[in-house]
């Protein structure tokens, strides 16, 4: 049939004035697929930059590919419960006591390039270069691999950590590379991994896609598509338009694009929400003379309609955050330690004798955070605190806090920040212990009780002690009177109703697991 | 014509020189700190340091000026930083798109417009001439990320005519050339109204020269005049239009490249600089500056074969 047969004018019309007032958009008559047997076509929203894991910005897309080409010892189960599950290169992983990870390797997987056998060393080999490489954090705890024999082995913790297994090991860093192929390629590279093994090899063609095809050497499991493309379109608004005409099978939307999809999913779609592992906040600078006095910083936190941003700047799309830890990680609280009270907030400046006060609040320039610090702005005018509103690009915006990076630190007032965090709440407390300050904690706090808090979270393996731990290191924060938490960003991806589609709790796409019924 | 040749061509080369300056120049006044946003926040002193040496960033800026231009007399326009590919080959691999897309949308819009200008110089002031003035102002209006939008609304999604994303398959012809319909029409349909007000309002003062009047009077035909006689004058400053225009477009291509996302120039410029990313940077836009003058330069030497009087002015 003939789409426009099942095309209103009204409809069309919609649609047509939707794209006039607010940018991109559509709705659809008849979403049909022209999807080929055995090939899948996803969205990839920006460029690879370095497929190194020990060197790699991270994240998506690089974990994806490395996920489908790269040796892991675990992957993420599944989305739910944010567990792990043994990955199909070994016989199996068993954590024996809290400090000890026997695994073995399943036998006669090849690298390519003529590297031989996936054996013990090269996990020793990989944990060993991880450990010294830039992302040494996520290795803080990994003593050593003792080789077994040549498929097994025991990985030795210096320290309890209950996050190892999902935190590390199932993480994009916790791939393993061929000892042999990387020390010939001088112990690093950047897009051109020296050897890969896994059920798909790829070719990357740079500002245009990913192409994902059977690995003909590959003796695993098998995977359900033959092929998969992972097309490079790094604008949300695109990309929706092009899964709706049938030219993607995945992709991630933005919160225009879902708003508009939750009020009217496209026929044969589904959504899936794969984690909301983002926090965002308004930090303050508590050096700041004009921040100095606690009582305007807790104004300011009374002062913000945390339900305004989540309606005007994200059409209610989003969870309200009440700190750092994210929903489904231990300690995520449901309330933070003050509420949305203007008149309280107003007291408050009075009381400071800071009516009047000027101040800057300084954003990423994308429209989301854009209309959240205008809603912000709005917010505090009403308490007699002017803002002005300093939309930044991402060069000088992740710069502006850094001690090292010059001395923009020392004007800083408020900003609105969001970081990304793994599956743990070990994760987001890292950047705001005292070491971090001037390097990401901005706010530029510290305690000792938060310190020793830390420390505990790490060693704790009792999920309720974990739970009162990471409950408390955010009343402390709260105490502060620095942040003022706003929201947890999902990432949501929308489907063919029919792919049976995986996600890592982090938001990337673990590409091998993908299934069609 | 020699001696105005020569000048042109050496008016394009100091053309090309000043461009090639104030890129560089602009290009280390974006704020932020190059090394740190190309490795990212981790990295340690050692790789920033590293790094900062291979892309000659700890030499003076006159120093790094004088090297890469240097380098681009000889034909190299450096590594990329995350592929380690030559930028030579990143950008042969993304131009050949831009180009293929400016040659359409041009093509197109010139076939339409020009036909359409002369029309209306014909029958000036006839309701033929205001729908053509009217449709023509529409479309120079008509922002083109709009035109881009409606396009994919209408053609991809309702219709299912074309493709929204990509470029096509490499080697399939008719593939290539579905996925350049809608690109092509979005950047295309305002160079329509402006190419058919040019040639109506330079056919309109052509058409009361003398020799057209003679023309007529000895009894020529309608056709004939306005064709062999009057458009081959008139055209002349559509065809300096049509080299500006095409120079715009290779740059100006950038929007459709991203909202349909095809690999072009354009985008690799835009997610370059993004990155931080110098080296690829440098290379597109010295590549887009040298075509940009080279299309305006033959342009402009085909208007002097044309009409002899503009040899006199440079």
């Amino acid at each position: 049939m003939n789409k426009l047969q099942g095309l209103s004018r009204r409809r069309f019309m919609q649609a047509a004035a939707f794209a006039g007032t607010s940018g991109l958009a559509g709705t659809f008559p008849g979403l049909s697929f022209a999807i080929e047997a055995g090939k899948l076509s996803v969205r990839f929203n920006r460029d690879m930059d370095s497929l190194d894991p020990g060197y790699y910005v991270g994240g998506h897309p690089v974990n994806d590919v490395n996920w489908c080409c790269m040796p892991s010892l675990v992957h993420y189960s599944d989305m739910q419960s944010r567990g792990w599950m043994p990955a199909p290169f070994t016989e199996s992983v068993v954590q024996t006591d809290s400090t000890h990870i026997e695994f073995t390797l399943k036998k006669g997987l090849m690298w390519s390039n003529g590297y031989g056998e996936l054996t013990t060393e090269d996990v020793q080999f990989s944990y060993d270069r991880m450990a010294q490489s830039e992302w040494k954090g996520d290795y803080q705890a990994y003593d050593r691999v003792e080789i077994t024999d040549r498929y097994s082995g025991t990985i030795v913790l210096n320290q309890p950590f209950s996050p190892f297994m999902n935190a590390t090991l199932a993480s994009g860093t916790g791939i393993i590379l061929c000892k042999a192929a990387v020390e010939a390629a001088g112990g690093r590279y950047t897009n051109n991994p020296p050897a890969t093994c896994g059920p798909y090899v790829f070719e990357w063609r740079q500002g245009q896609y990913v192409r994902l095809t059977r690995n003909p050497e590959w003796t695993g499991e098998s995977t359900y598509f033959d092929e998969i493309e992972c097309r490079l379109v790094t604008e949300d608004e695109t990309a929706a338009l092009a899964f709706e005409a049938g030219e993607l099978d995945c992709v991630q939307v933005s919160s225009n694009a879902l708003a508009r999809y939750v009020n009217e999913l496209p026929p044969n779609s589904r959504l899936t929400t794969a984690g909301a592992l983002q926090y965002m906040w308004l930090g303050m600078n508590t050096e700041n003379p004009k921040l100095q006095d606690i009582r305007v910083r807790k104004a300011i936190q009374q002062a913000v309609d945390q339900n305004a941003i989540i309606q005007g700047a994200y059409s209610g799309t989003v969870e309200p955050s009440f700190g750092i830890v994210s929903p489904g990680l231990a300690g995520k609280r449901d309330s933070a330690g003050y509420s949305y009270d203007p008149d309280a907030a107003r007291a408050l400046i009075k009381e400071a004798g800071a009516e009047g006060l000027n101040l800057t609040l300084r954003t990423l320039n994308n429209q989301e955070r854009v209309l959240s610090a205008t809603i912000i702005q709005a917010n505090l005018a009403e308490i007699g605190i002017n803002v002005t509103v300093i939309p930044l690009d991402a060069g000088p915006f992740w710069e502006m806090g850094q001690e090292s990076k010059g001395d923009t630190w020392k004007e800083l007032e408020l900003w609105l920040m969001r970081f990304g965090s793994g599956p743990d709440p070990f994760e987001p407390t890292q950047w705001f212990v005292r070491d971090q300050v001037g390097i990401w904690n901005w706010e530029r706090w510290s305690s000792d009780e938060f310190e020793e808090l830390y420390a505990r979270g790490i060693e704790e393996v009792d999920p309720a002690e974990r739970e009162r731990i990471y409950v408390r290191m955010q009343e402390i924060m709260d105490e502060t009177g620095a942040y003022v938490w706003l929201v947890h960003e999902p990432e949501v991806f929308i489907h063919r109703s029919d792919l049976d589609a995986q996600f890592a709790p982090s938001g990337e796409m673990q590409l091998a697991y993908f299934s069609s019924r | 014509m020699l001696i105005y040749f020569l000048k042109r061509i050496g008016l394009s080369a100091l053309i090309i020189w000043l461009a090639i300056l104030t890129l560089f120049a602009m290009l280390n006044m974006i704020p932020g700190d190059p090394v740190s946003i190309a490795l990212g926040p981790r990295a340690t002193p050692e790789i920033q340091a590293a790094y900062a040496a291979k892309m000659h960033l700890d030499k003076p800026v006159l120093t790094r000026f004088f090297i890469f231009f240097g380098n681009v007399l000889s034909g190299d326009l450096g590594t990329d930083v995350f592929s380690n590919k030559s930028v030579s080959l990143t950008i042969l691999e993304q131009l050949p798109h831009t180009i293929a897309l400016a040659v359409s949308a041009i093509a197109w819009s010139a076939l339409l417009g020009i036909p359409i200008g002369c029309l209306s110089a014909v029958r000036p002031n006839s309701w033929l001439d205001r729908i053509t003035g009217i449709v023509s102002i529409g479309t120079i209006t008509v922002p083109a990320f709009l035109v881009s939008i409606w396009a994919i609304l209408f053609f991809a999604i309702y219709l299912d005519l074309f493709p929204v994303i990509g470029a096509g398959d490499e080697g399939d012809l008719l593939d290539l050339a579905r996925h350049l319909v809608l690109p092509s029409f979005a950047v295309g349909l305002g160079w329509v109204g402006y190419l058919a007000r040019m040639v109506r309002a330079s056919m309109l003062e052509v058409m009361g020269e003398n020799y057209i009047r003679s023309a007529k009077a000895f009894g020529l035909k309608n056709r004939t005049v306005v064709y062999r006689y009057a458009l081959k004058v008139a055209i002349l400053p559509t065809i300096t239009l049509m080299g500006v225009g095409f120079g715009v477009l290779l740059s100006g291509t950038v929007f459709a490249e991203i909202i349909f996302a095809r690999p072009g120039i354009g985008k690799i410029i835009y997610d370059m600089v993004l990155n931080r990313n110098f080296p690829v940077v440098q290379g597109a836009v010295l590549v887009t500056v040298v075509m940009y003058v080279t299309v305006t330069l033959v342009a402009d030497l085909a208007v002097s074969l044309l009409d002899p009087r503009v040899r006199e002015n440079l």
